[in-house]
C-alpha cells in the first residue's frame, strides 16, 4: 500500500509541474484573445465601413492588417469575428452543458422509461454527424440566421455532455457513499452539491474546453462553405473564403483569421487539465 | 540450483531520512518458513519488496542477502530481475487485483512458465496441470472477474509458482478471506515448505501465523521488535507489544460492553421483522425463505464463507435491495435510524470534499451541534480538527471510527456493520470494533455484523445467523 502511494504521488508532482507552465501559457493567451475580442471592437472604425479606393492595402502602422477587397480594416473584422466566434461558442457551450447535466442526472437519478427516452434520443442525435444537425437547422431557418446556428450547434452537442454526465452520475449514484447519505435522509440536495457535482466538475471543464474549440471550429466551417453565417457579417470561415482570390496579392487576409482560429483552438486546448491532477 | 537458503545480511529502507524497515539477519532454511506479522505501516511489506527488487525508485535501499551461495546487493535493483518466477517469486496483496480482468485464467498462468512463447501450448498444458493440481481445472477457461477471493488467490498462486522458483514471498494473503478459503491457501503454503521450498509470509493475521508454524519475526514501527520459533512468539510472547498483539484477537477480548449483552427484552415489539424472504441473482439462490426479527438491543450476526449472499441478505432487512418473495416490515422506526458501516469507509464518503463539510450536511439535518460531534469523535478517541481533512487523507481504522460518529448522530436504533473490520489489521480492528460497541452499548441500538471471522462474530454478538452455501440459514440464537 505505502510504495504504491509513494510512487504515484512522486510521477503526478513532475507531470502536474510541466503541465502548470502549459496552463499558465494556455490561459494568458486566451485572456489575450478574449481582450482583443472585447475591446477591439469598440475602439477599432467600423468593420463595414468601405472605401474602394484603398482596395487591397498593404499593412501599415495606422492599419496593421491591411485593407481587403472593399478596402474594409482586416483588424477591425478580425476583432468583430473573433467576439462573434466567443460569445456564440460560448452561448452554445452553456447551454448543450445545462441541457445534457440535467437530462443525464435526470436520467441517471430515476432510470426507468425517463432513461430509456433520454437514451433513444440521444442516439438518434448521435447517429447524425453533428455538423449535418447544425445544417439541418440552418435549413430550417431563414438563411444566415445567427440563432438557428446556435440552436444547431447547442443540439449537436447536449449529446456528449448527456452521454458523459449519465455514465458517470449512474456510477456515484450507485456507490456507497450515495447510499450512506440516503440512509442518513440527507436529501438530493446534498447527493448533487457533495456527491455529484465535485465528481462531474472537472470532467466538465475539459469537456466545456473542448465543446469551445468544436464550436468555432463548426461556426467557421460552415462560414468556409457558405452556409453559415452570410455577408457582410464578419465571421471567421467567411474572412477565409474571401480571401482566397487575394491570397498572393495580400496574403495577410487569409492568414489573420487563421491564426486567430489556430491560436483559439490551441489555447483551450492547452487550458484543459489531466482529471487525476484535480 | 541449490536454493537450500536464504539470509539476509542486512535490509534498511529509507523514505528521504525516515527509516520505513530496518532488518538485520533474517534466515529462511528448507522446512522451516519465516512469517512476519506487525500491523498496518510497520514496514513489512516494504521488506518483502525490497528483497524482491521491487521498491519504487523514491525509496531508498541498503544491505545484502544471500540465495543458496550467491550473493546479492539489495541497493542494485534490477540485478535480481533474472531470478524472478524461476527462483523467486512473490504472491501479491490482493491477488484479484494483480490478475489480468481480459485474459482467460490458463493463458495467463501458462505465461510464467519456463521457456515461455506465445501460443505455446507445452506451457498452457503445465499451466492446465497446475491448476487441476490445485482444484481449478474448471476455472482454466474462465475470466477473473468469475472467481471468487479464494479462487483468485489461488490461481495468483498457481502463475507465481509455475516458474519453479523455490523462494516464495507471499504479501498479506489473508486480505478479506474467509477462513475455509484461508485454511486452503495455507495447506497450499505448508506443502510447498514441505517440497522443500522456502516460504517467507507477512500477515496481520495471527491465524495463518500459527498454521504456517516455522519462526516469526513481529515488526513495529519499521524494526523488529520479537523473534523466534512460532509457538514461544505466539503463544509464551516475552515483549509487551507482542502480548498487546495477541490480545487483539477476538477471541481474547474483554470488554465492559461484552457483558450486557442480555440486556434486550425478548418480548419487545421487533424493529425489523423479515419472513420468508428470498432472493435470487438470475437463476442462482441467495437466500431462501429467511425469516428473522431483530428487537431493540440485540446484536446479531450474519456469517459464512465469501460470496454466500451476508451482504445481500443485510441490505434486504435494510431495504437496500429488492427482495424477490417474502416481507420485510419495520417496527415504529423513524426513516434516517437505520445506519450502515461499510466494509471500505473511504468509499462511503463524498471523495472530493473534506469531511468536515460531509459532517456539517449530517449535523444539520439530524440537529446535532459541534458539541456533540465533538464528544462522540473523542468517546472513539479522535480529535475534532481531523474533520478538516479529506477522506483518503485519513488512515482507514480512523476513518471508519469516523463513519461509526457519523452513523451515531441520527441516533440509530439499528446498526447494519458490513464487514466493517475485515481490511484492518489486529490492532485497529479492536480499536474500532472497540469504539462501536461502546456507542452501540451506550445508546442501546440493536446491531447487524456480517463479517466471516466466527471469532469476531462470538465475541461481539449473541445471536447468530450461519449462511451455508446450500442457500440455507441456520439460526442459531442465545447461547
Amino acid at each position: 500500500m505505502t510504495t504504491s502511494l509513494l510512487d504515484v504521488a512522486a510521477t503526478v508532482a513532475g507531470r502536474s509541474r510541466r503541465s502548470t507552465l502549459a496552463r499558465r501559457a494556455a490561459a494568458l493567451g486566451l485572456v489575450a484573445l478574449v481582450m482583443f475580442a472585447i475591446v477591439g471592437p469598440l475602439v477599432l472604425s467600423d468593420p463595414a465601413a468601405q472605401d474602394l479606393s484603398r482596395f487591397l492595402e498593404a499593412p501599415t502602422l495606422a492599419e496593421p492588417l491591411g485593407r481587403d477587397d472593399y478596402g474594409r480594416s482586416v483588424l477591425a473584422r478580425l476583432a468583430h469575428a473573433t467576439r462573434l466566434s466567443l460569445v456564440l461558442a460560448a452561448l452554445c457551450v452553456a447551454t448543450a452543458l445545462v441541457l445534457g447535466c440535467v437530462a443525464g442526472i435526470a436520467s441517471a437519478w430515476f432510470g426507468g422509461w425517463v432513461d430509456a427516452v433520454m437514451r433513444a434520443v440521444s442516439e438518434a442525435f448521435v447517429a447524425i454527424p453533428a455538423l449535418l444537425v447544425v445544417l439541418l437547422v440552418s435549413a430550417l431557418a431563414s438563411g444566415g440566421s445567427l440563432w438557428a446556428l446556435y440552436l444547431g450547434l447547442a443540439l449537436a452537442q447536449w449529446v456528449e455532455y448527456f452521454r458523459v454526465v449519465r455514465a458517470r452520475s449512474g456510477l456515484v449514484l450507485g456507490s456507497p457513499a450515495v447510499e450512506a447519505a440516503r440512509l442518513l435522509e440527507l436529501g438530493p440536495v446534498h447527493i448533487v452539491r457533495r456527491h455529484l457535482w465535485p465528481d462531474l466538475r472537472s470532467l466538465l471543464t475539459t469537456l466545456a474546453s473542448l465543446g469551445m474549440v468544436t464550436s468555432i471550429l463548426a461556426m467557421s466551417t460552415l462560414g468556409f462553405v457558405k452556409v453559415g453565417l452570410q455577408p457582410p457579417r464578419a465571421e471567421l470561415g467567411l474572412m477565409i473564403t474571401d480571401s482566397f482570390a487575394f491570397y498572393d496579392v495580400a496574403p495577410w487576409m487569409s492568414i489573420a483569421p487563421i491564426a486567430v482560429l489556430f491560436l483559439l483552438t490551441i489555447c483551450f486546448l492547452g487550458l484543459r487539465t489531466s482529471e487525476e491532477n484535480r | 540450483m541449490t536454493d537450500n537458503s536464504l539470509a539476509v545480511h542486512r535490509a534498511v529502507v529509507r523514505h528521504g531520512a525516515t527509516p520505513l524497515a530496518d532488518v538485520a539477519d533474517l534466515r529462511i532454511d528448507t522446512g522451516r518458513p519465516l512469517t512476519i506479522v506487525g500491523e498496518s505501516g510497520s514496514g513489512k511489506s516494504l521488506l518483502a519488496h525490497a528483497l524482491m527488487g521491487t521498491l519504487p525508485p523514491e525509496l531508498a535501499v541498503e544491505g545484502s542477502m544471500t540465495i543458496g551461495s550467491t550473493r546479492f546487493d539489495l541497493a542494485d535493483r534490477s540485478g535480481r530481475r533474472h531470478l524472478w518466477g524461476r527462483r523467486l517469486a512473490m504472491l501479491p496483496q490482493e491477488p484479484a487485483l494483480a490478475l489480468d480482468p481480459t485474459m482467460l485464467v490458463r493463458g495467463q498462468v501458462a505465461e510464467g512458465a519456463p521457456g515461455w512463447r506465445p501460443g505455446d501450448v507445452a506451457a498452457l498444458r503445465l499451466a492446465h496441470e497446475k491448476l487441476d493440481h490445485l482444484g481449478l481445472a474448471h476455472a482454466g477457461s474462465a475470466y477473473p472477474h468469475t472467481l471468487s477471493g479464494g479462487m483468485a488467490q489461488r490461481v495468483a498462486y498457481a502463475a507465481a509458482t509455475i516458474g519453479g522458483a523455490r523462494l516464495l514471498i507471499v504479501d498479506e494473503p489473508s486480505k478479506g478471506l474467509d477462513p475455509g478459503s484461508l485454511d486452503r491457501l495455507a495447506d497450499l503454503l505448508a506443502a510447498h515448505v514441505a517440497d522443500g521450498g522456502l516460504l517467507l509470509t507477512i500477515t496481520h493475521d495471527l491465524r495463518l501465523a500459527r498454521r504456517l508454524g516455522g519462526d516469526v519475526l513481529v515488526m513495529r514501527d519499521a524494526s523488529v521488535v520479537e523473534a523466534g520459533p512460532a509457538e514461544r512468539v505466539l503463544t509464551t510472547p516475552s515483549t509487551d507489544y507482542t502480548k498487546r498483539l495477541l490480545a487483539a484477537e477476538p477471541s481474547r477480548w474483554s470488554f465492559p460492553w461484552m457483558a450486557n449483552a442480555a440486556a434486550a427484552d425478548p418480548t419487545a415489539e421487533p424493529l425489523v421483522a423479515a419472513h420468508g424472504i428470498t432472493k435470487s441473482y438470475g437463476d442462482t439462490a441467495v437466500f431462501q425463505d429467511v425469516s428473522l426479527e431483530i428487537r431493540p438491543g440485540e446484536r446479531w450476526a450474519l456469517t459464512g464463507p465469501s460470496g454466500v449472499g451476508k451482504t445481500t441478505l443485510g441490505n434486504a432487512l435494510l431495504r437496500l435491495t429488492s427482495v424477490d418473495r417474502g416481507t420485510v416490515g419495520y417496527g415504529d422506526v423513524t426513516r434516517g435510524r437505520l445506519q450502515k458501516l461499510y466494509q471500505d469507509p473511504a468509499l462511503s464518503f463524498p471523495g472530493r470534499v473534506p469531511l468536515e463539510r460531509a459532517m456539517r450536511d449530517v449535523m444539520r439535518r439530524h440537529g446535532a451541534d459541534e458539541a456533540r460531534v465533538r464528544s462522540l469523535l473523542g468517546e472513539v478517541g479522535l480529535p475534532l480538527e481531523i474533520l478538516s481533512r479529506r477522506p483518503d487523507q485519513v488512515s482507514g481504522g480512523e476513518l471508519q471510527r469516523i463513519a461509526i460518529v457519523r452513523a451515531m448522530l441520527p441516533r440509530p436504533v439499528l446498526i447494519f456493520a458490513d464487514e466493517a473490520t475485515s481490511r484492518l489489521d489486529l490492532l485497529t480492528q479492536e480499536t474500532t470494533m472497540d469504539s462501536l460497541m461502546t456507542e452501540v452499548a451506550g445508546s442501546g441500538c440493536a446491531l447487524l455484523l456480517v463479517t466471516h471471522d466466527p471469532d469476531l462474530a462470538t465475541a461481539v454478538t449473541d445471536h447468530q445467523v450461519r449462511l451455508g452455501q446450500d442457500r440455507s440459514a441456520l439460526l442459531e440464537p442465545a447461547v
